[in-house]
């Protein structure tokens, strides 16, 4: 298998997206193929990559999903290590005490601590292109993590003040229409009211009763020193035409950009950067809303607690080779391995389309969806209460047709195979298979795998180095172990298809 | 527990910002974007390096935006879009076909609860608190001035051009090709590197000089992807920005358009734009670039004759100083709306949207009629 080349079998993804096969996922509750693009993505967990700590999504979220110990460099956007050195320290104040205290003694010892002692400071560094804090004037810390100082925005405090404003603004506006529109459209009551036809007023009424007005507190006017426009700006330094620039001291964009606060010019203005963190991600179908992916929690596990790739549910494909050179309008024959990755055996028969019961079935099934979703979202408790307690379903992406169009016409095979379960100590017996019946274009069998010959011939009107893309469809039996029912326990057979498009080559004069 | 925060907690909108160039992205109520990532894209299936308004149909540009987002919420910003409430700063001259594939691939794909579309140089105003300037924003592809007056943007008066920073980009490889450096060296990001890097905006006095000056010094540049060190002449380093100057019959260079977008305002309004002009985008964070302008403004007062006869008065020119970078100052002030309760009321919600699979537009006829759907 080649994982660096793209794959030339390309499998039709139900929303009509074409992926190789270990880009697929497998639903095994709607059954169907699933892609990257058609799944929903959700976030599992937070972690650091590099110090591999898990953390929780309210914490990374009040942390600005940075890491609290890791720090990349700002010059190459690599990893800071903390590097630890040892330092003279001098004890003077102490010293001084105890020379105070020691004094009536007779004879003061030379104590331990009067002893030059060391001290560890630690400070960052760049293994990879050896900046350190000490380059940017940043004082070594006495602890290796935790400590370094955040370099602040300097125009905080005038966000700040610029973002209550505008909120207690758009407050009033609010409060004020409001108000308006009470006033302009008074609610109709049933009766009609005393008050309004003696004149009274509801606020008069309150006066004489001595009742305090009940009229909302007018809002304070909000006031902001609006910024100031110039007419001074920044000259150009008198230098800059004289002075010849080191262009080892400007940072460059990709530098800029990683610190976005201040963006600084010069790289004595770098400052370490806190290491963003990483996220493990599940995936959810999004017609029954099942995880088809769900990756185990802790960061340092690379296993899944639900992983239905389609590699392990649907018959791999894979091309071995054309038996002669593709021509235009000349027959042709290509040798294709199947694998089948499941522990049941599967029936597999190659068609140039897609069996007709097949697109009626999935059209009820998906009627089906449709009767089944409109059941939820009528029914009345929900309506009244204006949320969906059900997980939102977001099937609204537009189906889509498979772009791709087969120039090769194939013949479709004569009759339908048997694809043996996959049985991984049947690698290790000696091959005793008794020789069986087998249908013509099977070329090979052993356990699992069958390759087979399937002829096809290239459309006459291709020209020389166009290339010929072979479709067709390979419907199979696959057993399904989940059930959707609760009634039924034991596993179902169902007779999937998917549509599998391969690019053969290229035509040869 | 996530049900839980979800319920006590207001998720923060996400604030995005999609340059040209560069796309700023973070969320509401912080004082600068979390990343800014350039605007383009790995293609998953030939993991070639795409610029991501480069398409050829609408679906191609859909599956693209679907890509670019995808890695915005999950490599970058780390959140969900399910279910969430954005901000979109907005060129109001853009594209309709973009503004809608966004808000298909946004309410479709991701399923987000809500989109405000804000328009930038408006935007970029609400960081001073001022509701009056002239906002000046040079970006990637085009410099575009925009007179606002009282919060109002005088859309007749409205200019642009089509010299940012890639025009820079294509001056500085013409200069370069021409003292016979190799084109293959010349890269994108080269010349951007050169840019930020060496060059600055020379003053009036250089640039108008009879007899020239003594150039800069050079710089050796080093290319580290080849190897290959090139030498960067002085006068390119101050020549290059000269384009937004030039002087043409089409008296279109950067003071031009300046004084003639102030020109179609209305005549009441017009000291108040002279006295406040705002410089915004990416493109104007280099040295030199304000007192240039500065300059230039009050030479062609004083000495066009055309403006002469229609400026009148003691007239100064004044710059607002914005509070973070000039790139990120409309990002900035999507973030500030974000933060406002602007977001519950003003935004497109996903009802409104799925009704009719439209952006509301103020271009839009259907939109704008008082009775209109």
């Amino acid at each position: 298998m080649s994982f660096m080349q793209p794959s030339p079998v390309k499998y039709a993804c139900s929303c009509g997206i074409l992926n190789p096969i270990n880009k697929l996922f497998f639903c095994r509750h709607c059954p169907k193929l699933r892609c990257g693009f058609c799944v929903c993505h959700e976030i599992e967990s937070h972690f650091c990559s590099n110090c591999l700590e898990n953390i929780p999504s309210s914490e990374a979220r009040h942390k600005k999903n940075c890491c609290a110990n890791c720090f990349d460099c700002p010059c190459c956007q690599h990893t800071l290590s903390a590097r630890a050195t040892t330092v003279a320290v001098v004890r003077k104040t102490e010293e001084a005490k105890e020379g105070e205290s020691g004094a009536p003694e007779a004879a003061p010892s030379p104590k331990p601590s009067a002893m030059p002692t060391t001290k560890k400071m630690y400070y960052l560094s760049c293994l990879s292109c050896r900046w350190t804090t000490r380059d940017v004037g940043i004082p070594d810390q006495g602890v290796a993590t935790g400590t370094w100082p955040d370099n602040e925005c300097l125009y905080q405090v005038r966000f700040n003040t610029l973002m209550e404003y505008y909120q207690t603004v758009v407050l009033q506006e609010k409060q004020e229409k409001q108000e308006f529109l009470r006033r302009k459209a008074p609610k109709p009551h049933k009766f009609p009211s005393l008050t309004d036809r003696t004149g009274l007023t509801v606020s008069l009424i309150r006066r004489q009763i001595g009742w305090t007005d009940k009229s909302l507190p007018k809002p304070k006017p909000v006031n902001i020193t609006s910024a100031e426009a110039t007419a001074d700006v920044e000259a150009l330094p008198a230098d800059i035409f004289t002075q010849p620039i080191n262009l080892r001291n400007i940072t460059t964009i990709a530098q800029r950009h990683s610190q976005p606060a201040d963006q600084p010019t010069a790289v004595s203005k770098l400052y370490p950067q806190r290491r963003s963190l990483w996220i493990k991600r599940s995936l959810r179908c999004r017609q029954c809303e099942h995880n088809l992916i769900k990756p185990e929690y802790h960061p340092t596990s690379i296993k899944y607690r639900i992983q239905l790739f389609a590699s392990a549910h649907v018959p791999e494909v894979v091309m071995v080779r054309c038996e002669q050179p593709l021509q235009p309008g000349q027959s042709n024959a290509i040798l294709l391995k199947f694998t089948n990755p499941t522990m049941y055996d599967m029936t597999i028969s190659v068609l140039d389309a897609p069996p007709q019961e097949v697109q009626i079935n999935a059209d009820a099934f998906q009627q089906a969806c449709r009767i089944k979703e409109e059941a939820v979202t009528s029914s009345p408790l929900l309506k009244s209460s204006g949320v969906t307690l059900a997980r939102q379903n977001s099937t609204r992406e537009v189906k889509r047709e498979v772009k791709e169009k087969a120039n090769a016409t194939i013949v479709p095979l004569e009759s339908e195979f048997v694809l043996n379960q996959r049985d991984d100590s049947k690698e290790f017996d000696e091959d005793v298979q008794a020789p069986i019946e087998e249908p013509k274009f099977i070329v090979w069998r052993k356990g699992n795998k069958v390759l087979l010959r399937l002829q096809f011939t290239p459309s006459p009107e291709l020209q020389t180095g166009n290339e010929v893309t072979l479709a067709f469809c390979m419907q199979y039996t696959y057993v399904n172990t989940v059930t959707n029912t609760q009634d039924k326990k034991e596993p179902t057979t169902h007779a999937l298809y998917s549509r599998i498009f391969i690019h053969a080559g290229d035509i040869v004069n | 527990m996530p049900l839980y925060e979800s319920v006590m907690q207001e998720k923060p909108p996400i604030v995005l910002d999609i340059g040209n160039a560069y796309t700023k992205l973070g969320f509401a109520a912080e004082a600068y974007p979390r990343l800014i990532i350039p605007t383009e894209l790995v293609l998953t299936t030939t993991g070639e390096t795409k610029q991501l308004f480069d398409y050829v149909e609408t679906d191609q540009l859909y599956d693209q935006l679907v890509d670019f987002l995808q890695t915005i919420f999950f490599k970058h910003l780390l959140v969900s879009p399910k279910e969430r409430k954005f901000v979109l700063v907005e060129n109001i001259f853009g594209q309709t076909v973009i503004r809608e594939t966004l808000a298909r691939a946004l309410f479709m794909h991701f399923d987000v609860s809500s989109v405000l579309f804000v328009p930038s140089h408006l935007t970029a105003l609400s960081t001073l608190a001022v509701n009056t300037g002239l906002v000046v924003d040079i970006g990637y592809s085009e410099t575009t001035v925009m007179p606002v007056f009282s919060g109002v943007q005088i859309m007749s008066a409205f200019k642009d051009h089509s010299f940012g920073s890639r025009a820079v980009h294509a001056e500085i490889k013409r200069q370069l090709l021409a003292t016979g450096v190799k084109e293959a060296l010349l890269t994108e990001p080269v010349l951007e590197d050169i840019k930020i890097r060496t060059c600055f905006v020379t003053s009036l006095e250089r640039a108008q000089a009879k007899e020239p000056h003594e150039p800069p010094p050079s710089v050796a540049y080093a290319i580290c992807d080849d190897d290959a060190v090139i030498q960067i002449p002085g006068t390119l380093r101050e020549s290059v920005y000269e384009l937004l100057f030039e002087q043409s019959n089409e008296r279109d260079s950067l003071p031009h358009l300046v004084l003639r977008a102030i020109l179609d305002c209305n005549r009441d309004v017009r000291r108040a734009l002279i006295e406040s002009i705002f410089v915004i985008g990416g493109g104007s964070m280099v040295q030199g670039l304000l007192a240039r302008l500065k300059s230039e403004l009050q030479l062609l007062l004083a000495s066009d004759k055309y403006y002469a006869d229609r400026f009148h008065g003691e007239l100064q020119f004044k710059f607002y100083h914005s509070i973070g970078k000039q790139n990120f100052t409309a990002w900035l002030g999507g973030a500030l709306c974000g933060a406002t309760d602007l977001i519950q009321s003003r935004s497109l919600s996903k009802e409104a949207y799925l009704r009719h699979e439209h952006v509301p537009d103020w271009s839009n006829l259907c939109d704008n009629r008082l009775n209109g759907n």
